[in-house]
């Protein structure tokens, strides 16, 4: 049943899904809807790796599965982290506050 | 593999010893530890001590240290010891963030010696995520909390960009493992002279801009001076130089794994190698910040190194072009940055030329320090620095002599704003009262910093017959 469905059907919405997170970076100013949307990145990317390995009948996709999520959690752990801390300092979450540094 | 295991086991200790303690100790310790690792790297290069019982341990699939892996350990780990130790009696802060130094270290030593594209998603991740704290460790200043964010912002984004590549060239070769990656590659190539399937194409393109964000080549440079500029010094001295050199090489084994593709992408190479080197050495020109001028100097830097990238055939056997490279580069760039941070005593993180003003008449010997720095950086010849030019810009000439001709213009401009440091020096200015006395640790690194930099441009044959053994 689920054998039927083509591979590139995956290739093309793990695609979407990927640019849908691309585009939010690109165009959104809040930096907790940032964090979220590259989570949305890194999972287009995890069902392509199931996908994969699943079509070629290759254990090694679905490893790297796991450690991207590993990955991914420490990251969110970090990058929540600097967000509170640029909290504390100008109670905004915004990006636009990134513009001190220029020349 | 052994440096790896000492130096991982002295960042989980200075992390846990020295929480929330502010010791110079902490500092000079790890320096003389990483000395000895580096020792320890070129000695399992040479095979002089046995490491194989070690690296049984880890399949050799995944991560591998040959001869060339162990001496650019060697290397990072030297660059890494001489950060700490010209810091040290200047940047007393919790040593957690030693700890996250030599953490951020192991990262890049994975990056070198994958042999896995897991490993070198991982090495990329160890890397980066530490350099994301310590770039906003100055809690309160808002430079430093700007950039964090942005770093860690562009850091996340660029792995994610180059995941995508990973999971494409997997789709496209069937394998993540380096050498069938590759040999699948050309295979396809050889095979059917079509055009190179698109996933590969797409996964190729992908993965090389994931990285190239990394070593922040134009145009995708742009994070790299407000990171810099708003970084901690020591933090930026760190990260303008480890990061640089491990994503370097590990670029490079990527890309020799794929030279059978070569003509898809070597176009797109050097054109932007050139456009790195013009636009990094134009934007620097007009700075006067002197954090500011070394990110772009060091956008620049990164275009020359693109030259490696583009050697023909095995990119790796020819690593001692990178190894002299990058000495002149990290040496002359972390001694200038430890030079004004340490000379400015007014305590605040902006470094303008100023405050080297009247250095040549107070402190001879340190004006001396730094003229040679200068000459390196610049690629005068009898320094370092004019070594590593030649080799890079003599082994580009075959692939594309319009590549060196801009690298040479790059260079010439470069000297435009490296002698602002001279300049500097030699302005006397009679309201500066700082008297030009810095440590007995500062002075004795930097002057074995600058007497390596000048043996290597005088004894340059001499060097390579050492790195190539």
């Amino acid at each position: 049943m689920f054998q039927s469905i083509d591979i590139s059907h995956y290739i093309y919405l793990s695609t979407v899904i990927f640019s849908i997170g691309l585009f939010g970076v690109l165009f959104r100013r809040n930096a907790i809807i940032l964090l979220m949307c590259i989570e949305l990145m890194l999972n287009a990317v995890n069902l392509l790796f199931t996908a994969l390995s699943t079509y070629m009948g290759d254990a090694d996709g679905q490893i790297f599965v796991f450690f991207i999520m590993v990955v991914a959690a420490a990251e969110a752990a970090v990058g929540l982290a600097i967000l509170v801390m640029v909290y504390r300092n100008t109670r905004k979450t915004d990006v636009s506050f990134l513009d001190k540094l220029k020349g | 593999m052994i440096s790896l295991y000492i130096i991982f086991i002295t960042a989980v200790m200075v992390l846990f010893l020295g929480l929330n303690k502010k010791e110079v100790g902490f500092n000079k310790l790890s320096g003389f530890i990483l000395i000895v690792t580096s020792a320890l790297s070129v000695a399992a290069a040479k095979g002089w001590i046995k490491t194989a019982e070690l690296e049984s341990w880890a399949p050799s699939n995944m991560i591998y240290f040959g001869y060339a892996e162990n001496m650019m350990v060697a290397l990072l780990s030297l660059i890494t010891a001489i950060v700490l130790l010209v810091f040290a009696e200047t940047e007393i802060v919790g040593t957690d963030r030693v700890g996250l130094i030599l953490l951020s270290l192991c990262g890049a030593i994975m990056m070198i010696a994958y042999q896995h594209m897991v490993m070198l998603f991982l090495g990329l991740e160890v890397l980066s995520i530490p350099l994301f704290v310590l770039a906003g460790s100055d809690k309160e200043r808002l430079a430093s909390n700007e950039a964090a964010l942005k770093y860690f912002l562009m850091g996340a984004f660029s792995t994610a960009v180059f995941l995508l590549g990973v999971a494409f060239t997997y789709g496209a070769t069937g394998s993540m493992e380096l050498a069938s990656m590759g040999i699948k590659a050309s295979f396809h190539h050889a095979l059917e002279g079509m055009p190179v399937p698109a996933l590969l194409n797409a996964g190729l393109v992908l993965m090389s801009v994931g990285l190239l964000f990394k070593i922040s080549a134009a145009p995708f440079h742009f994070w790299s001076p407000d990171v810099y500029e708003g970084s901690p010094n020591r933090v930026m001295a760190f990260m303008s130089t480890i990061v640089k050199v491990a994503a370097f090489y590990a670029f490079a084994k990527l890309l020799s794994n794929f030279e059978g593709i070569r003509k898809s992408w070597e176009t797109w190479f050097i054109a932007l190698s050139m456009i790195t080197i013009l636009w990094g050495n134009l934007a620097a020109l007009k700075q006067n910040n002197i954090k500011r001028m070394m990110a772009y100097s060091s956008i620049a830097h990164a275009g020359y190194l693109m030259m490696f990238l583009l050697l023909p055939g095995e990119k790796l056997q020819q690593y001692y072009i990178l190894v002299v490279y990058m000495i002149s580069y990290a040496f002359s760039s972390i001694g200038l940055l430890s030079l004004a941070h340490v000379l400015n005593k007014n305590g605040s993180e902006d470094l303008n030329f100023s405050v080297l003003n009247g250095l040549s008449k107070k402190n001879p010997l340190l004006m001396i320090i730094m003229v040679i720095f200068v000459l390196s950086i610049a690629g005068i010849p009898i320094t370092a620095g004019f070594a590593g030019k030649f080799y890079l810009f003599s082994s580009a000439w075959y692939t594309s002599p319009v590549l060196v001709l801009v690298g040479l213009l790059g260079s010439a401009i470069s000297i435009g704003y490296y002698f602002k440091f001279i300049k500097g020096a030699i302005a006397d200015d009679s309201e500066n009262s700082n008297d030009f006395k810095i440590g007995t640790v500062l002075t004795i690194v930097l002057s074995i910093c600058a007497l390596v930099l000048v043996g290597v441009g005088v004894f340059g044959l001499e060097t390579l017959t050492f790195l190539i053994g």
